[in-house]
């Protein structure tokens, strides 16, 4: 076997011009997937990210009456905990559930704010600032004063929200409300902290206060809307998910509640997931246009070298380690080529990574805070990408050498030898 | 026992609908250590005979007895085992691999045995290339070399093995004359110091001259079978 990578080695050297276009081919189309998939990569799991931190975390619980009226606010189907046992007991249940790292409550509910002009509507929820702060990326985004403090009157408001209502850091305002009984009322609050994080949903549509403050005065006392649990891996949910559903058949509280994984019944994620497959097949295809050069290259040696091949049949080479040689040959090209690919594509994702390449800040002003899209992507450098796309490269091009290898290798050697 | 026997080999070719007859009924026996011709004009079937006694083709009728196995019973992984350890060809084009050096090209036939240790390769290499007279040239590439040169490397090649027949299919036929004497000289050298059986095919009178028993194929048969005094 070690004559046979010795001669398929040596052999890249014959045509030392076909070789490196071959590989460059091979090299061109790995980085450009190590680049797409990096920036496609960063797209949807940012996407991911933002869904499970500001949406769905890795498990959502919620009513299932509320599920169903999700985007009205309604806070006539509370999560109380068991059997109205509250959120703290019910939290308790939850985190002993290895694999459960952190139980988030929040209280999302309508508001209102009164300028001079108009009436500004807006979502407000109620959270553990300190929860809030570890599970989501908010802190990044105060761009001015500090998160909510629990016990405290206060609240924490978006950029454009503040812009809108004409307040800033400091001041104080009223906000208007329903209670859970239906009761207008109107309380005021101090503005702590701006947030601009670039998603419509967090720096226009909300504002931030603490949870028990949004408990008292909505009159929900221990309870939420939504209960998000943060697991220890969100991509492998299906142990932790059997056993909440678990607890919650045990305290007979399945009926009432939705025990919700951040990948089901999102239409966003579901399309994203399919989109994930899409691109599966686009870097195979990739993969492929570069390596129809050394399909080409390879038809073009086995043409070449056909009076050799009859030779080494002579020798006494089978046609299996023929076959073997030629496979050789395009496996080697397909190693530098994918080697250098790796590293020309990482060196770009780096350089792009740095500066962004999408910035879809203007597209993002009239779609729908439910969109939670950086609006610059920045592509990212993983280590599993640049293996992933050198594997992907040396295989595509191994089976692509396989078709002009078997050529010669079912070559009648005494033909073979006649030939010119 | 003799080291090669045909029995009523004939070879049938089809060229479109047409059926060409190749050989029309070869019998002959070599012994071990011959070193023969088969001489004869174009088309009369040498090459088609030296590739059925290569193993590279198998009669379409008749029977070829190498060494005991009777090679149209062998199976083509067993064919292409019996051609590497105990044939070895010299080709008229010399067919080396032009990436190699010309120790690496007789290196290969050794490899390709693969069970002979890296230090007995080495040996057997160098001897060979000496033998030949090419031991100055070992590291040269087949491109620095002369006709001449490139045949002995191709001998070289074909009895670093030391296999129990070489089989040539008209060495000398690029060579001008005087250098095809020192190839055959060499041949017969090698002939007469390693006992190796030879069969090599001309249509040059001259250098038929050379062997010890000569064959004349006409139309696919042997016509004439003599020794040479």
């Amino acid at each position: 076997m070690s004559y046979l990578i010795d001669l398929a080695t040596k052999n890249l050297f014959r045509n030392k011009l076909r070789s490196f276009i071959s590989i460059l081919a091979i090299a061109l189309s790995v980085a450009l997937v190590v680049f797409v998939k990096g920036l496609v990569g960063a797209f949807i799991d940012n996407m991911y990210s933002l869904h499970i931190q500001y949406q769905a975390g890795d498990i959502k619980i919620i009513d299932q009456e509320y599920q169903k009226k999700e985007r009205l606010l309604s806070l006539n189907y509370p999560v109380d905990g068991f059997n109205g046992g509250g959120i703290k007991a019910m939290e308790g249940e939850l985190k002993r559930i290895k694999g459960i790292k952190r139980v988030i409550p929040r209280i999302k509910f309508g508001a209102a704010i009164s300028t001079e002009d108009e009436m500004i509507r807006m979502m407000g929820w109620g959270v553990e600032a300190s929860k809030e702060l570890e599970f989501t990326n908010i802190k990044d985004k105060l761009v001015e004063g500090r998160m909510v403090r629990r016990g405290q009157r206060e609240v924490v408001m978006g950029a454009d929200l503040l812009k809108k209502i004409g307040l800033k850091v400091g001041d104080k305002t009223t906000i208007l409300y329903q209670t859970s009984f239906a009761s207008f009322k109107g309380s005021t609050f101090k503005i702590v902290g701006k947030i601009k994080s670039g998603l419509k949903l967090l720096d226009e549509e909300l504002f931030y206060l603490p949870l028990d403050q949004a408990q008292k005065i909505l009159e929900m006392p221990d309870m939420a809307t939504d209960l998000l649990l943060e697991t220890d891996n969100y991509r492998d949910l299906e142990g932790v998910l059997a056993k909440v559903e678990q607890l919650f058949k045990d305290k007979s509280a399945d009926q009432r509640y939705s025990i919700i994984p951040w990948d089901k019944g999102y239409s966003m994620i579901g399309m994203l997931k399919v989109g994930e497959k899409i691109y599966n097949g686009i870097y195979i295809f990739l993969v492929i246009l570069g390596a129809f050069v050394v399909i080409n290259t390879m038809i073009m040696i086995v043409k070449e070298r056909t009076k050799e091949v009859g030779m080494m049949t002579a020798l006494g080479v089978k046609s299996k380690e023929i076959l073997s040689m030629f496979i050789i040959e395009g496996i080697i090209m397909g190693m530098v080529g994918s080697f250098l690919g790796v590293i020309v594509g990482a060196l770009i994702t780096k350089l792009t990574a740095i500066t962004g390449i999408i910035d879809y800040s203007k597209a993002m002003k009239g779609v729908s805070g439910n969109i939670l899209m950086n609006p610059i992507i920045r592509p990212e450098v993983d280590l599993s990408n640049l293996l992933y796309a050198f594997i992907l490269g040396v295989v595509v091009t191994a089976i692509t050498a396989i078709i002009p290898a078997r050529k010669a290798a079912k070559l009648d050697p005494t033909e073979a030898l006649r030939s010119n | 026992m003799s080291l090669l026997k045909l029995q009523g080999v004939k070879k049938i070719y089809q060229q479109g609908r047409v059926e060409v007859e190749a050989l029309r009924g070869i019998d002959l026996e070599i012994e071990a250590g011959e070193f023969t011709s088969i001489g004869g004009p174009s088309g009369s079937g040498k090459t088609t005979l030296l590739n059925m006694i290569g193993c590279l083709h198998r009669p379409t009728i008749g029977q070829i007895i190498f060494d005991g196995d009777e090679i149209e019973k062998l199976p083509k992984e067993e064919l292409a085992m019996l051609r590497r350890h105990n044939l070895g060809f010299i080709f008229q084009d010399y067919n080396l691999i032009p990436v190699l050096t010309v120790y690496e090209n007789v290196e290969l036939a050794l490899r390709l045995l693969g069970d002979v240790e890296k230090k007995e390769i080495k040996e057997r290499v160098v001897n060979i290339l000496k033998s030949v007279g090419l031991g100055d040239y070992i590291n040269r590439k087949p491109n620095e070399l002369s006709g001449g040169q490139k045949q002995r490397v191709s001998i070289a090649r074909a009895l670093v093995k030391e296999p129990k027949l070489v089989l040539a299919d008209e060495p000398t036929a690029n060579l001008d004359s005087k250098t095809s004497e020192d190839v055959l000289e060499v041949m017969l050298e090698m002939n007469q110091k390693l006992t190796t059986t030879f069969i090599f095919s001309t249509h040059d009178p001259q250098v038929m001259e050379y062997a010890k028993r000569l064959l004349t194929l006409k139309d696919g048969k042997i016509i004439e079978d003599r020794k040479n005094s």
